[in-house]
């Protein structure tokens, strides 16, 4: 006697009304008495602020358009609140739920595509705060219309608003994902929101602009003229004349173009990390040629919008507070805006190589795992771009690429007409590549080689202390400043600006420093070399003891994992 | 320890689940270690044993929840690792404690599995929830809130939920946890039905009288590792304990056969409540029928000769404890 079969289909992953999940989602989230709260809640605010923005502005006698238009921004703060705050904390908090409850267990094992998982759980998580938002739409319509505001403006406004609500639900669900405690995520997921609108921004006030077009505010303020009253947008408009343009490598796209495609780039990558994450709870949330891939991405995109805004003056930090006041004719950047800036560069690319390389670098028993999978199918090697192969090429192709775009940036800044007689060697970029290979590298060996415990240890007693007590030192009066020039030094994250200190003709440290800095810098920068290329050796050693081990034995015998590898 | 769950029949057909080698570990932890096993279809196969045994971590790896260290899993002849999605159609997993989600009615719940795994039309699903719901004794809480239900209920659906696309191997942890005997009857009932129509299913248990009668065979893993395998007999043997305890219920005569009794060989502790003379044996079959033929022929009249041999639980809190204290 044998089971009758059940036919079985599959879901196609772009059929989202048919998702599963999806459909689930919308059977628990949009039960009448939950989701009739929070739909008369928004009906009654958006209503409000329609009618009372209506209310003032007629009192102040505009004329009935201009009146319209006053209830517009603050319902898009309205619909950002919820989109963007709400919608993301749901998708974190809800995926977190999941795994707190077991349930997940049952989605892992449901014969749906990952991508079709994902989008189940994009859409449906946050579907009562799409439903929310809706019903704040026809007070936005009438206000639109009412207001005569063309759609060449609200339309990239509120593609974009989507194209970020999607980014921020997808950085809800990856940390969903990967967070193991729902608060946590609940609370991470809030953090990076807010981060995202005041810390981000910052850093695209020092040449990063890339940071600035993962929010919403480009394309706000390009269309701002056109959703104010008459009398303010003039004054917008003024201002938007003295506010820099974006120009991708001089390709000439608006602010919506270049935020979809910034947006657009790291939503995928996120599809891609979820999509591992679905197939294989194990899996890295990146491979190999993905990480370096994304890696370059982000390259071009701080170079392309960085470079183009350098001759006109626009990239520095003093121009764009100027440009609040009024500028001085003969205005022209400081020195060391343009030394600040290219150490910047360096950090922000040492950081990312970290955290890709961090992503990419396989644990002792993932690496395991893979040469038994290797000797299962008769390979005497791990393919290269498995997860359980070395991340050492990876994170070496990032160091130097990341050297390079850092080249390419300071050379720029430097060799621009804003600072006549200056100029980047080529020897720079050696050192760029040494500091990056020092940090990057010296990094992914020492995780891959020792363990993830090595690391935490080691960032803080040689990335973190050494810069406190540098700092403390620096700070007290007197002859210690070139001791704390030493000590800073030992961290891999000031070397980016102990780098650009030492090597670039712009660079005027303080004369206490002066001496102690470039010292400190190639002796560090030596000592470091060093000890990347020991604990390359280290790792290489490890690896053919683990892959020896492995492939010499049996099938049947159990492995040991050689020594010194957590 | 390299052991076949139950002797199979001459058949070239593989093994429903064949693990090979297997081996989990949680950093330092060993959590189930070097463990082979096969199973042939059609079989109710139990695993036991305390908890840290590795139950849940082997059960976890062959629903490819988990990828083990190293080792192999087949399932119905598909190699786990390599075709998952082939394997998790084979496979239905219940799991420990068996979570439902709080904000879902139970035919929500299942229809949405049912959905889940295409279960054809509409029409078709919400018979297939409806038979599944009636097999499990639920269909009058049908409408009810999944975090409503009591905790053999919640046990029951999550059962319906792994019944609903027929899978081929039923992977049950703990499943009689919670439910009433009533309720368990009912359980052992499914599951020999389902595998009457050809479906194996591997469960495990702490419930082990419950076991013993569920299952066709069964095995024994204690830290990581199988102690022993087979129907509850063999095991029991291989785990080395042929200790029972002996009560004669005399009319008349206690002393002098209680006297008698402690001097033959393989008794020990033998001690006289009222009528009865209770006492430890190990020893052989034939040796005890002896034991029983010596008191008749010393002329004391016995009333009842009952044999109560070590139960499986407490061979196991055996294990346990040796365990611990090692």
């Amino acid at each position: 006697m044998s089971l009758p079969p059940v036919t079985a289909t599959r879901h196609a992953s772009w059929k989202i009304w048919e998702n599963p999940i999806f459909a689930r989602y919308c059977c628990s989230r949009l039960r009448a008495r939950g989701l009739g709260i929070g739909l008369l809640l928004t009906v009654l605010i958006a209503g409000f602020i329609v009618a009372m923005a209506n209310s003032i502005a007629l009192h102040s006698r505009m004329n009935p358009a201009d009146a319209a238009r006053t209830g517009i921004i603050p319902l898009l703060m309205l619909q950002g609140v919820i989109l963007f705050v709400l919608g993301t904390a749901q998708v974190a908090g809800g995926m977190t739920a999941e795994r707190d409850e077991g349930v997940i267990d049952y989605q892992r094992l449901i014969p749906m595509s990952p991508l079709a998982k994902v989008l189940g759980y994009l859409f449906g998580l946050p579907v009562r705060e799409y439903v929310m938002v809706l019903a704040t739409l026809p007070f936005t319509a009438w206000s639109l219309w009412r207001g005569q505001v063309a759609w060449e403006t609200w339309l990239p406004l509120y593609g974009v608003v989507f194209t970020s609500g999607l980014l921020y639900h997808f950085t809800g669900l990856l940390t969903g994902t990967v967070a193991r405690n729902r608060r946590w995520a609940f609370l991470a997921s809030i953090g990076l929101v807010f981060c995202l609108y005041t810390i981000i921004p910052q850093i695209a006030n020092f040449g990063l602009v890339f940071f600035k077009y993962l929010t919403i505010t480009p394309v706000f303020e390009e269309s701002l003229a056109g959703l104010l009253p008459s009398s303010a947008s003039a004054a917008v408009k003024f201002g938007q004349q003295l506010a820099p343009t974006v120009k991708f490598f001089n390709l000439d796209f608006s602010e919506a173009v270049s935020t979809v495609f910034s947006q657009g780039g790291l939503i995928l990558t996120f599809v891609v990390m979820l999509c591992r994450k679905w197939r294989r709870s194990e899996s890295h949330l990146l491979g190999k040629l993905w990480a370096c891939g994304f890696f370059v991405w982000v390259q071009l995109l701080l170079l392309g919008n960085a470079l183009p805004l350098i001759e006109p003056g626009n990239l520095f930090p003093s121009r764009a507070f100027m440009r609040m006041v009024s500028i001085r004719p003969g205005w022209a950047p400081a020195p060391y805006e343009a030394v600040a800036m290219a150490g910047i560069y360096g950090l922000v690319t040492l950081l990312l190589i970290f955290l890709l390389g961090g992503i990419i670098t396989p644990s002792a028993s993932r690496q395991i795992q893979g040469w038994r999978r290797a000797r299962k199918q008769g390979a005497s090697a791990l393919p290269r771009l498995s997860d359980a192969a070395t991340g050492f090429w990876a994170v070496l192709f990032m160091a130097l690429t990341g050297a390079f775009g850092w080249f390419l940036f300071t050379r720029g800044l430097v060799e621009s007409r804003w600072f006549p007689g200056h100029v980047v060697p080529l020897s720079t970029l050696a050192y760029f590549a040494g500091v990056m290979i020092m940090g990057g590298l010296g990094f992914q060996t020492l995780l891959e080689a020792k363990g993830g415990r090595v690391v935490v240890f080691t960032a803080i007693f040689a990335g973190v202390v050494p810069l406190m007590v540098g700092s403390v030192l620096g700070a007290i009066p007197g002859h210690f400043i070139p001791l704390a020039a030493w000590l800073g030094g030992i961290s891999p994250v000031s070397m980016p600006f102990y780098a650009v200190g030492s090597l670039l003709s712009l660079s005027e440290l303080p004369a206490e420093a002066a001496r102690a800095v470039p010292r400190a810098f190639h002796f560090w920068l030596l000592v470091g070399l060093l000890l990347t290329i020991w604990l390359t050796i280290k790792l290489w050693q490890v690896r053919k003891a683990m892959a020896e081990s492995v492939l010499a034995q049996p099938a049947d015998l159990a492995v040991s994992v050689p020594a010194g590898v957590s | 320890m390299h052991v076949n769950g139950a002797s199979p029949e001459a058949s070239t057909a593989p093994p429903a689940i064949d693990i090979r080698y297997l081996r989990v570990d949680y950093g330092d932890f060993v959590a189930v270690d070097d463990l082979t096993l096969a199973v042939p279809g059609g079989e109710v196969f139990g695993l036991v044993g305390p908890n840290g045994a590795g139950k849940t971590s082997t059960f976890r790896v062959l629903t490819t929840l988990m990828e083990p260290t190293y080792g192999e899993v087949f399932l119905d002849g598909v190699d786990a690792f390599e075709d998952i999605e082939t394997a998790r159609r084979i496979v239905g997993y219940m799991p420990d404690l068996a979570p439902v989600p709080t904000d879902l009615k139970v035919w929500e719940f299942l229809e949405f599995h049912a959905t889940a795994y295409g279960l054809g039309s509409s029409v078709q699903r919400r018979d297939r929830v409806a038979e599944c719901l009636e097999e499990v004794a639920l269909t009058p809480q049908r409408n009810s809130w999944c975090k409503e239900l009591s905790r053999g209920q919640t046990q029951r659906v999550v059962l319906a939920k792994t019944l609903l696309h027929r899978p081929r191997v039923l992977i049950l942890d703990e499943p009689a946890s919670g439910l009433d005997p009533l309720a368990r009857r009912d359980l052992r009932n499914s599951l020999r039905k389902l595998a009457q129509q050809g479906a194996t299913v591997f469960v495990s248990s702490h419930i082990l009288s419950e076991l013993a009668e569920m299952c066709t065979s069964l095995c024994v893993m204690n830290r990581g590792r199988l102690l022993a395998s087979g129907s509850v007999d063999e095991v029991r043997h291989q785990l080395g304990s042929t200790e029972r305890v002996l009560t004669a219920t005399l009319l008349g005569r206690c002393g002098e056969a209680a006297e008698w009794i402690s001097a033959q060989s393989g008794v020990h502790e033998a001690r006289i409540i009222g009528q009865q003379v209770i006492f430890g044996f190990k020893g052989s079959d034939d040796a005890q029928a002896d034991l029983m033929v010596g008191l008749v022929g010393l002329g004391i009249r016995v009333r009842a000769f009952e044999e109560k041999r070590s139960s499986f639980e407490d061979i196991l809190v055996e294990v346990a404890e040796t365990n611990r204290r090692s």
